[in-house]
This record gives structure tokens, sequence and C-alpha cells, in this order.
């Protein structure tokens, strides 16, 4: 039976080399790691933005400067123009003997509320010097942003390992290859798992080092491979699905969209749902997956919890798994 | 003539197998979790855990003042599970570190405030009040959130400690080291004296709207380029381009005709999810007219790219590169503070803010001169496919 797995898999290696179809699973991953890398910091520097004039108090400047980006400007023309620019950017000028507050109006709220707190601070001459604040640190390094996006492309990664099985069996089945599997000793198990195998080995190294080139070098290891492989389970299981049932790559393709409903569905409800509403999200093992990544990547999980949403993402890819056999079987057939 | 039949043919065919009515079932499930779990005004996920270093007759004065001024409200108390835990924390001022080292678990049920907005009465932060600074640390640390200790001195003055994750900028520690220099009186007397002016009377979109340009956008138009390509390698399969080779009709004929095909589908799907949501607000005229020339825009692209392969597994990397990177306009799109130049190069960008001016009935300027420039371009794009297809077709 093994020896069978491994047939499968390596003629699949051998195809999917002639394809680059393991090359893009695993490079695709790391190019977006690099992007996540260059990209996260200024992402993370997203403090409001004020525009202020040349001629303004360089006290004032200053002062501003320390709690948000400032653009100067010449004149009030070009400082107004600035404001009326796509992008959120409240402007502070002065007025008589005071200062004004100039915005677009459809700027969100924070940015007026943030634009007129400064000015009312420095208006009362509150400075860093006389505070009576300590700030107290954890040591962490890594912004939530960071971590967020890696998550994400560790499901995409995930995602992409389904959607590349769900084109190549629906490739298998133009080369009737597929019904070529069923006068052979090797059983319709070994088949599936074989293709799963590949699929699964070659986006983990890709999410291995994805994870590497982001910077997570300290994190528990073995914990993000428990939890990358299990959630493999329903994307392989689904990419299957979608293979199997589509009768051209037309079908594959549309459906490959019903795949990343329940995986953006699960980080838009985990990031932006408030706590009373995550139970909406429960079904999905990608909730879990997502959930489970988070903690390991922001270096809070404990094994007790890890192995909990292990459990509860391998029991709902089993429900799902178990429902869909029979269609697995037919298809193959 | 022969255009019409073209496309004809080809809406038969679409229509007899299942990709149709997945787009058309997809649209219908967008449209239900739009109505259905999108509220139109956007929730906050902050948190804060605040422990209390006051006589307590003083911190329930000071909630309850909060919560009659309109500035909270009391919601059910919430249970957080406290787990073992060690870490280290650092004071910034006088570097001086301190190591924590928990070993029990228990079971905290803590009284929770809503803080809310001042001018929209919306959730703006909810806040955890702990009976003891270590548990508000442990807090703090588990969930990765901020913690206070508020400490009275017996003359009734103010200061915080706070208890931050270590990632924060600069320009947010500034601001903390600021924020209790004044009494809160004080502060919001000055602020209510501030001038604020506001340059141009424009709408905004509630957060229920805000997602359809990003539905539309992905969904539709974007989703066009993957599936012009599926089309086109189905066909290539099929020995359907290389029979053109053989025939009178001209390859571009061809090739528009499938791009009709996907019009049809995105204007349908498209229209199914706006209508509902935004119903008569959005100037439909330059939406249509926006859609059609973006999808053919980004359709022709997929055309180009699927003119250098074989089969969709060996266009696979491109592609997937791709739809990436045009997705990264959503973050600027979500976070509109964040607005690099480099950013406004992706045709991702314009097809977004686009989107968002129709829905707003906004600047109609802007989305005509971008139609002309995706029309442009995709025209562009269109007659270089029509070269390559030529180029590579042989009897």
């Amino acid at each position: 039976m093994i020896n069978k797995l491994f047939v499968i898999f390596r003629k699949d290696f051998l195809t999917a080399r002639r394809d680059a179809m393991a090359t893009y699973i695993m490079v695709i991953p790391l190019v977006l790691a690099v992007g996540i890398t260059l990209f996260a910091p200024g992402l993370n520097d997203t403090t409001v933005k004020l525009a202020m004039l040349k001629s303004d108090d360089i006290e004032h400047i200053e002062y501003m400067k320390q709690f948000s980006k400032v653009e100067l400007f010449d004149n009030m023309d070009e400082l107004e123009r600035r404001v009326k620019k796509r992008d959120d950017i409240a402007a502070i000028a002065p007025n008589g003997n005071s200062y004004e507050i100039i915005l677009q109006g459809n700027e969100s709220e924070i940015v007026e509320e943030y634009a007129v707190l400064l000015n009312t601070y420095y208006e009362l001459g509150s400075t860093k010097e006389e505070t009576t604040a300590q700030l107290i640190s954890f040591g962490r390094t890594v912004p939530p942003l960071k971590t967020m996006l890696v998550n994400i492309l560790i499901l995409m990664t995930i995602m992409l390992a389904g959607m590349l099985i769900a084109i190549s069996i629906v490739e298998e089945k133009a080369e009737n290859t597929i019904n070529a599997i069923n006068v052979t000793p090797i059983s319709q198990t070994a088949f599936v798992v074989g293709k799963s195998l590949f699929g699964s080995t070659v986006a983990m190294l890709g999410i291995i080092g994805a994870v590497l080139i982001t910077g997570f070098y300290d994190i528990n290891w073995l914990m993000i491979v428990l939890v990358g492989l299990t959630s493999m389970i329903l994307s392989l299981v689904v990419g299957f699905l979608q293979g199997l049932s589509s009768e051209d790559i037309m079908e594959a393709a549309g459906s490959v969209k019903l795949l990343f409903l329940p995986i953006a569905g699960s980080i838009a409800v985990y990031e932006l749902v408030a706590d009373k509403w995550q139970w909406t999200m429960y079904w999905s093992p990608f909730y879990w997956a997502y959930k489970a990544n988070t903690m390991i990547l922001s270096k809070t999980a404990d094994w007790g919890t890890v192995l909990l949403y292990t459990a509860m993402v391998i029991g709902l890819s089993l429900i799902v798994y178990l429902v869909s056999l029979p269609k697995i079987r037919k298809g193959l057939s | 003539m022969k255009l019409l039949s073209n496309y004809l043919k080809e809406m038969k065919i679409a229509a007899r197998g299942f990709y149709f009515y997945i787009e058309i079932a997809m649209a219908i499930v967008l449209l239900a979790i739009l109505l259905l779990a999108v509220s139109e005004t956007s929730t906050s996920n902050r948190k804060q855990f605040i422990y209390n270093d006051m006589p307590q007759k003083i911190a329930e004065y000071l909630k309850d003042r909060s919560i009659e001024k309109g500035e909270a409200r009391l919601a059910d108390s919430t249970e957080f599970k406290l787990k073992p835990a060690e870490f280290e924390i650092t004071n910034q001022e006088t570097g001086k570190t301190t190591t924590y080292d928990f070993d029990d678990e228990k079971i905290v049920e803590l009284e929770t405030i809503e803080m809310l907005d001042s001018s929209t009465g919306e959730l703006d932060e909810t806040v955890y009040y702990v009976e003891t600074e270590a548990d508000m640390i442990r807090l703090a640390y588990s969930e990765s959130e901020m913690g206070v200790t508020v400490v009275m001195n017996p003359y009734g003055k103010v200061s915080n400690k706070y208890y931050l994750q270590g990632y924060e900028t600069d320009r947010l520690k500034s601001l903390l080291y600021i924020l209790q220099n004044e009494s809160r009186d004080v502060v919001n007397a000055k602020k209510d004296k501030q001038v604020v002016r506001t340059i141009e009377v424009t709408e905004t979109l509630n957060n229920r709207e805000n997602l359809v340009p990003i539905f539309i956008a992905y969904m539709g138009s974007l989703m066009g380029f993957f599936i012009v390509m599926a089309y086109i390698f189905y066909d290539k399969a099929e020995g359907v381009i290389r029979a053109f080779a053989v025939t009178p009709s001209s390859i571009w004929k061809y090739l528009i005709s499938k791009i009709f095909v996907i019009l049809t589908t995105v204007v349908v799907s498209s229209s199914i999810i706006t209508i509902p949501v935004m119903g008569g607000q959005p100037n439909y005229l330059l939406f249509y007219i926006f859609l059609i020339i973006t999808t053919f825009a980004i359709a022709s692209l997929g055309l180009l790219v699927a003119s250098f392969f074989d089969s969709i597994s060996k266009a696979f990397g491109v592609m997937y590169a791709i739809m990436i990177s045009l997705m990264i306009p959503a973050f600027s799109y979500y976070i509109p503070s964040f607005d690099p130049l480099w950013l406004r190069f992706f045709p991702s960008y314009p097809l977004l803010q686009g989107f968002k001016e129709i829905m707003l009935n906004g600047d109609a300027g802007y989305v005509l001169t971008y139609s002309l420039v995706f029309l442009v371009g995709g025209l562009g794009l269109f007659i270089l496919a029509d070269i390559r297809f030529k180029k590579t077709l042989t009897v």
C-alpha cells in the first residue's frame, strides 16, 4: 500500500515538474512572503497624516511631527488641494490667532478626532516632558497586521493546493488517465491519498519557507506543521470534489470560488466581527486553523488549545470527507 | 452578423454548462452575506484591560459619570480564562525588567463597559475592569491587548501605567505620554472650541455599501481575467482554436465572443449584488459603462497571458501572481491613510476607486477618465492577443 502511495506521489511529482506546478505551489508563497516583509512596515505605520503650511510656527510643526506624519505646503491653495485628494489627510492651518482643522468631508471619524485632539493638546501646551505616564512593554516586535498577513498567506497556500488538485484532476479526466487507474493494481484510496500527499508536501514546504522569510523563526514549528497539515485535509477533499464533479476546466474554475468563500469568511469574522458573533463561523475548519495559527505566530499558543483546535479542524473536515466519499468514489469510477 | 452568431453560439454553450449558474449562485450568496451578515455600521474590536489603583468608591463614581454622560454603557460581564504563562516586562523609562511566572489556571469574570464614540454613539472600545494588577498584566499579555493601571495619588491626580505589546509606533507612544497631562474636563472644554472646516459636501458609504465595490471589482471584473483564460484553455484542449485556422471566420471575432460571454455573466452577477444593496443611489449609466469597459480590459489581459501557454496548469503561476498583485490595492481602499504612490499604478486601484465614486454618485470625471484609460489599454491588449493567437495557430 505504502509503496503504491509513493508511486502516485512520484508520478505526480514528475508530471508537476514538467508543468512547473510544484514550483508554483512552493515559489508563490515565498514571493508573497518577500512582499509581506517589504510591505508590512508601511502598512503598520498608518498613523493619521496632517498637512501644514511651511510658513507655520516651526514649534507647531515639530510638535505635530511627534504624533503624526506631516506634509508641508507653500500656500493655502496647495494645502486644500492636498486635502481634496483621494486618501485621508487633515490639515491644520493658522486662522487668526488660533488654528483651524480643514477636512475634505469624507474622512473616517478617527481622522477628525485625532487632528482635533492633537491641536487641543498643543493649545493646552501639553508636552511629553511633563508626563506622569509610564510605558511598560512585553517586548513583542511583530505587529498583529504582519501576523494576519502571514496567516492569510498560509491559508491561501492551502487553498492553492486544493485548486491545483482540482485542476490536475480535470486535466487527468480530459486525458482519460483517471479511468486507467481502475485497471491498475492501485486502489482508489491509494490514488486519492497519493495525490493528496504530493499536494500537501509541496504546499507545506511553501508554508515553512514563507514563515521563515517573514521572520517567524522562534515559533513552535511542530504546532504550525500540525495545524497546516490538518487544515489541508478539507482543501484537498474539496479540490478532489471540484475536480471530479467538474465536467471541464470552466466548471472547476467557477467552483474554485466556492472554496474561497469559507476561507475569506473565516478570516473576516475572526478579524472584524465582535466576540459575540464569532460562533457564526464555528462550522468552518479554516476558522479554527486561522485562530490556531494566530496564537502560534504570536507565541501565545499552548498545546492543549492547539490540539483542541486541531481536533475541530480534523472533525469538521472528516464530516465533509465522509459525506463526499460516495461522490469521490463515483467520480473515480 | 458573424460576431452576433458567434456570441449567441457561445452563450448557448455557456447556458448548457454549470459555470454560468455557479456565477449567478455566487452572486446570490454574496448578496445574502451583505444583507444578512454585514451591518450598516462598523463595530470596533478594540479591547483594553484596566486595573484601578484607587479607592473603590472613586472608581465607581468615575465609571457612573461616564455612563451618565453617554460616553459609555454597561455591558454583560465577560469571562476570561487565565492560563499558565511566563514572560518579561520592561519599563521604557527606567529600563527595569520584571519577570512574571504564573503556574495556575483560573477563570475570572470581569465587569465590562463599552466606550462609545462621542459623535456617532457607536461602540469605540470595550473596557474590562480587572480586580488585581497581576491579572490585568496577565490578560494584556495573553490577549495581546493594551492594559492600563490607573493610579490616583492622595491629591486626586491621575496617572496611567500603560502595558504595551512592544510593536506600537513611536507616534502612538508619544500620544500616550501626553494623554493624561490635563484633566478630561479641561481637554473636553478646549476640544469643543476647535474650529473644523469642511471643504466639500461629500457622501460616505456605510459599512455594508463599502463592500460592494470590493465584491464587484474582485468577483466581477477581475474574475473575468481568470475565467477568460479557463475558456481559452478549454477550447485549446478541445482543438476549437486550431479549427479557426481553416475557417473563414477571423480569430478576433472568436476572442471577442468569449469576452462577451464573460461580460454578460459579470453584468448579471454584479447587478444582483449592486441593485438590492445600493438601491437608486449610484449612477447606473456610469456603473455599466465602467463595469463593461474594465471587464473588457482585464479579460483582454487574460487573453494575452493565455496566448503564451498551452494549459491552465502551465499558466497557473503567472495567473496567480497577477491575481494576487491585483488584490494589493484593497489595503488602501480599506485603510485610506495608507496610500503610497506605487500602489496607484496597479490597475485595480482606479478600478476600486472608480466603483466607489459610482456608488457615491460622486466624481464622474474620475470614472470617465479611467474608463477611457481602460478602454485604450484594453484595446491595445486585445490587439496584441489577436496578433499572438494568429501567430501561434497552425493547421
